[in-house]
Order: structure tokens, then sequence, then C-alpha cells
């Protein structure tokens, strides 16, 4: 009965379930060109160099967390502790980044290794004890909040080194930095998906893990490295906040996960995995960032700004079903 | 499907029997020594540095005065802080502090321990029911010498901006209470814009960094609900150049805004005293419990720190 009523939809629908396809996949591109002519129309103050500047630059820290969280909703996982371990990796690369303390690269490099261990653990559990993702990562959030409390003591830890302070604050030929680790970040998470085998493969896992598994991949090793990416980028994000805003905060990044899992969900990742690209994602960051940054300068207040954003997500997601049901 | 839902179960199940033996446990402790007055202190969040500060004065003076305390973390939540207080009563404490999150909404929990005969004293902030004492400062002062301080420094004419902290929570409330009270006075000063911020840095700061594309060299002042806020604020003035134009202020005197305030970043902040809060927080509960005479309320006073006093301040 099911299948016959699935059949019928299909074939009745044909024409227009064609043209949805088509708006579902440049639809998100469209809404964001759309949405920028009409802030530039509605404040002169939007279309400047200045001010979209500042949008790339307070979009990368959610836009890495949003890559990062790509390539597991890909596999049909997802990632709830990333707001946590942004605060676990800031605080940690913070207690190392006091002046004339250690060289540069000892925060950095202990922050990433404290977000690699973290995302790995993340894959470790998942793919051992076959809990669902949402339950372990639910668990890991809260592990993660509170190392983030331990390691600080409970309070925000500044007197930061100048040159810690440039990955968040500084300028490489004119471009703050942020947005720099963001091109790069964003051409080696394209490259990797697009270009590698095990992008491939996260896109096989998604799209029919039992498949993907018959075929011969090692869907547990896959997978590990997917969640160890997330780690790794929501380190680079906790350590651009905890640069940017000059103290390692043990509560920040509280909500995150759900900015960059809207983020990518809106640039069109399908939620049960295997479609979805990182230039998607990217739009889906700069969308949210660029509605926020408008309703700023038009002076609206946050809270009509997170009714906005939850019906964007809506409608992406719907979008997303359109498009499931025409292919 | 199937072995997602029935791992939800595991974990519900799981949940539930750590919850419960924990309660037991705490349950079984609280009433052992029953010579030691027992004070239960729930707190509105230990991941707040000043109520971290404050707690740690109500532990010190504790242990000086060899009274026992059950401290706990109401991470933010009413609801959590009334199962609390309604878990101290059940253990029989002699005494309980509360750090309440809500004015409504913890209200309930006063209501309680009263009628359980057992004294309630809120330090920090209000509820709309009277506990047996209250211990704290009033939060509209610290609106009003802010902002005070910004007509003081701008002659009583310029544009303002003020970034609130969460909307609704009792601080958030009076700090603006107190601001607008002064603005009220100046008709000069102009509030051209204000947003909640959420008492974050890194909000605060991009809040700020959209305004200077907004306003531009038309902003004369900030004030920023509390000092992480603050904070944020100075950074995006200072990235775009233009702190020197603006003046900043901001409440609570934390040690990060104490140092910006000796480097002459942040302009002022408004100390509020969590030690004596603490400690006099402390001193009323036993007093109370010994049945000694106790002021129902006592006010911590506010105070304007700027470069020229803030050495007495920094540690």
């Amino acid at each position: 009965m099911k299948e016959t009523l699935t059949a019928y939809f299909n074939r009745s629908a044909e024409s227009p379930a064609i043209q949805t396809k088509r708006i579902g996949k440049y639809g998100i591109f469209l809404a964001f060109i759309l949405l920028c002519i009409l802030l530039s129309l509605m404040t002169p103050r939007f279309l400047t160099v200045a001010n979209l500047t500042i949008i790339v630059t307070q979009v990368s820290i959610n836009a890495l967390l949003a890559f990062g969280v790509t390539f597991v909703i890909l596999t049909g996982g997802i990632d709830l502790s990333l707001g946590s371990m942004v605060a676990v990796t800031g605080v940690v690369a913070a207690t190392f980044a006091h002046p004339d303390d250690y060289p540069l690269l000892v925060p950095i490099g202990v922050g990433l290794l404290a977000g690699v261990i973290f995302g790995a653990l993340n894959g470790f559990v998942i793919t051992r004890s076959r809990v669902a993702p949402f339950i372990v990562t639910l668990g890991t959030m809260t592990i993660g909040r509170g190392l983030a409390l331990i390691i600080s003591k409970g309070r925000p830890i500044s007197n930061l080194s100048d040159s810690f302070n440039f990955i968040g604050g500084g300028h490489l030929f004119g471009i703050p930095f942020p947005i720099v680790i963001l091109l790069i970040a964003f051409a080696v998470c394209s490259l990797i998906l697009r270009k590698t085998i095990l992008g491939r493969y996260i896109y096989a896992i998604g799209g029919n893990e039992q498949a993907a598994r018959a075929s011969g991949i090692q869907v547990s090793r896959v997978k590990m490295w997917v969640y160890t990416i997330s780690g790794l980028l929501a380190a680079v994000a906790g350590i651009v906040l905890t640069s940017r805003i000059t103290t390692g905060q043990p509560n920040a990044g509280v909500g995150f996960e759900l900015s960059a899992i809207a983020a990518a969900i809106i640039g069109g990742t399908s939620t049960s995995g295997g479609s979805g690209t990182m230039a998607g994602t990217l739009i889906g960051a700069l969308l949210i960032g660029v509605i926020s940054n408008g309703l700023d300068l038009l002076n609206v207040t946050s809270y009509y700004q997170q009714v906005v954003m939850g019906a964007i997500i809506i409608g992406a997601v719907v979008l997303d079903g359109l498009n499931k049901k025409s292919s | 499907m199937k072995s997602a839902s029935s791992s939800i179960l595991q974990a519900t199940i799981l949940f539930l029997g750590l919850y419960l033996s924990g309660c037991n446990q705490s349950g079984g402790d609280g009433a052992g020594g029953k010579d030691k007055i027992v004070v239960g202190v729930s707190m509105l969040s230990m991941q707040n540095e000043f109520i971290v500060n404050v707690a740690d004065e109500i532990e010190k003076k504790a242990e000086e005065m060899g009274v026992e305390l059950i401290t706990v973390d109401a991470e933010r939540s009413p609801l959590k802080q009334i199962e609390q207080v309604e878990s101290f009563i059940a253990q029989d404490v002699d005494v309980i502090i509360m750090n309440p999150c809500e004015v409504e909404a913890s209200s309930p929990a006063v209501t309680k321990a009263l009628a359980a005969k057992v004294p309630i004293i809120n330090v920090n902030s209000a509820t709309s029911s009277n506990p047996t004492a209250f211990v704290g400062s009033d939060d509209v002062e610290s609106g009003r010498i802010a902002m005070e301080y910004i007509a003081k420094r701008l002659g009583g004419k310029g544009n303002v901006i003020m970034i609130h902290g969460y909307m609704g929570q009792a601080a958030q409330l009076q700090r603006e209470q107190g601001a607008r009270e002064v603005l009220k006075k100046y008709p000069g000063l102009k509030l051209i814009a204000h947003q909640s911020g959420e008492w974050d840095r890194a909000k605060a700061m991009s809040l700020t960094e959209n305004w200077i594309q907004s306003y531009g060299g038309q902003i004369n002042a900030i004030f920023a609900h509390n000092d992480e806020m603050g904070m944020g604020a100075v950074k995006a003035l200072s990235d775009a150049g233009m702190k020197d134009k603006v003046v900043v202020v901001s409440v609570d005197a934390i040690p990060d805004a104490l140092q910006a305030v000796q480097k002459g970043t942040l302009d002022a902040t408004v100390f509020q005293n969590a030690e004596q809060q603490g400690s006099k927080a402390i001193e009323t509960a036993v007093k109370i419990v010994k049945g000694q005479p106790f002021d129902a309320q006592t006010l911590v006073p506010f105070q304007l720190v700027t470069k020229e006093n803030v050495g007495q301040y920094i540690k």
C-alpha cells in the first residue's frame, strides 16, 4: 500500500518534483543573494567592505564547527559535543598561552591535540558501543563542559600573550586572520570530501551503510576519522574564539553545536546522511551571520532573530525532504 | 531504529539510577552529626566567576566559624533550585542560604522552607516572597552609578548604547532601571541602541562590531551590564581604533576588568563586593540559628572603580 502510494506521487508529480529539486539545490544560494540585496536596500551600511569583513570574521567560528559536523552528518551521525569541545580546547590552549611562558606553537599544539583526543574518543565510543551518536555526544557534551570548568577552576583564564591574541585579532595582508583560517579550512575540507577516498567512503556510508560495509569499506575506521576531524576543527574554533576574546572561558560555546548543525542543514546537508557539500555549509553559515548582522544594523531585537532563524532551519529541511522525494 | 530507541531507554534508566542513588547518598550524609550547625547552600551557577567568589567566601567563613556546609549548584535552573531546597528541608538542615536563580520562579523555595520552619537567607539577588533575611546589593544602584559616571564624562550630552544581560533576570532588569533613571535626568543623553549580550564577551563583541558599522563616530559611550560584556565592547572598539573616543563602563569588577581599568582601556567598573556578601550571609545564618538578633536586610554598597582608585581593588 505504502509503496504504491509513493509510486503514485512520484509519477503524478514528476515535473514539479524536478523543479523543486532544482530549487533545493540552488535555493539556499539564491536565498542568500536575495537576502543580501534586500539588506543593502534597507540600510546603506550593509554593503560595505568593512561590514562584510566583520560578518565573515564573526561567521568563521561557526563555519569551522559546521565544516566538522558536515562530515559527521554526511555519515548519518551527529556531534552534540562541539560547543563543549570549543570550551575545553579554549581553556587548555589559554592555560599555556600566558606571555613569556611557552612559544606560540605550544598552546596551539596542545589545544589542537585536546580536540583530536576528544573527537577520537567520541568516535571510539560510537563505533565500539554501537550506542547512537546522539546519546554518546550528548554525554560527552556534559563531560566536556565539566572538564572545561575543572581545568579553569570555574574562572576565565586571562592575560594571554600578544602572539596568541594575533590568531583571532590579527591581520594578514589586511585580511583578519580568522578569515584566513576559515578559507584554508574550507579548501582542505572540500578537498577531503571531493578528491580523496575518505570523502568517497563518507558519502557511501551516509548513502547506505550496509551496502558500504558489504563492498568492503571499513565503516568504523571512517567514522573514527570523521569524529576526529570534527574534534580537530572544534579545537581550531576554540583557539580562534579564545584568542578573539583574549580569554579562555569555561562557559564559552554553549549552544554552538546547534548553530553549526543549523548551518550544515540550511546549506543542504541531508539529515539522514549521504548528500551535502562544504560550499553549501559555508553558505549556510554565512546566511546565519548575515541575518544576525543585518538585524543588528536595523536595530531589531535579538528575539526576532531567533524566530527568523528557526523558520529558516525548518524551511531548509522541508526543501531537503521535497528534494529526496523527487530523486 | 529499534537499536536507537532501546539505547535511549538504556540511557534513561542509567540516568535515573544515578540520580536516585545520588539523592539517597546526600540524604544520608547531611543529617549526620547534629552538634555542628548545618547550612544548606544553593548557588545560582558555579560557572559564573562572581558567584564562585561569593561561594568561596561562604566556605572560608564557614570553616572559620566551625559550621558544616552542604553546597549545591542550581545550574541556573529555578526548578532544580526548588528541588535542592526541598532536599535540604528533608535533610533537616538548620538554615538555608539561597542565591536565587529568578525573582518569581525561585520564590516557591522560600515559601517551602518557611512553611517547614527552616530559616532561609537570600544572598546576592531577591525573590518575590520575603525570606528570613536578605544579604546583597541593590542592583538598581549599580546601574545608576555607571550611568552617572557616563553623564559626568560626557558633560550630560551624547549618544549612549546599553548592552543588557539576559533579558528578564533580576540583575538585568535592575541595572537597566538604574541606568534609565539617570538617562531621564539628562535629556541631552540619548540611548541610540540597546541589545542583549547575554552576559557573554564574544556576543557583546559582535554586537559592538555591528554597531560600529551602523553608528560609527556617533557612539559616545557604552554601558554594559557586566564586565565580561564590557571587555567585549572594549575589544571591538580597540580593534576599530575607536576606544579613545568612546567611554565604556560595566559592572562587577572582575580581575580582568580591574586590569583593563588600570591600563585605561576600560574607563570604569562598578565593584560589587562578593566577599562581603558571602561572609555577611553566613554570619547572618549563624546568628539566626543561635537565636541572636540579626538584620533582616544587609545591603552591601557598590563602589565606582576608576583609574584613580583601582589600586586598592587589585589583589
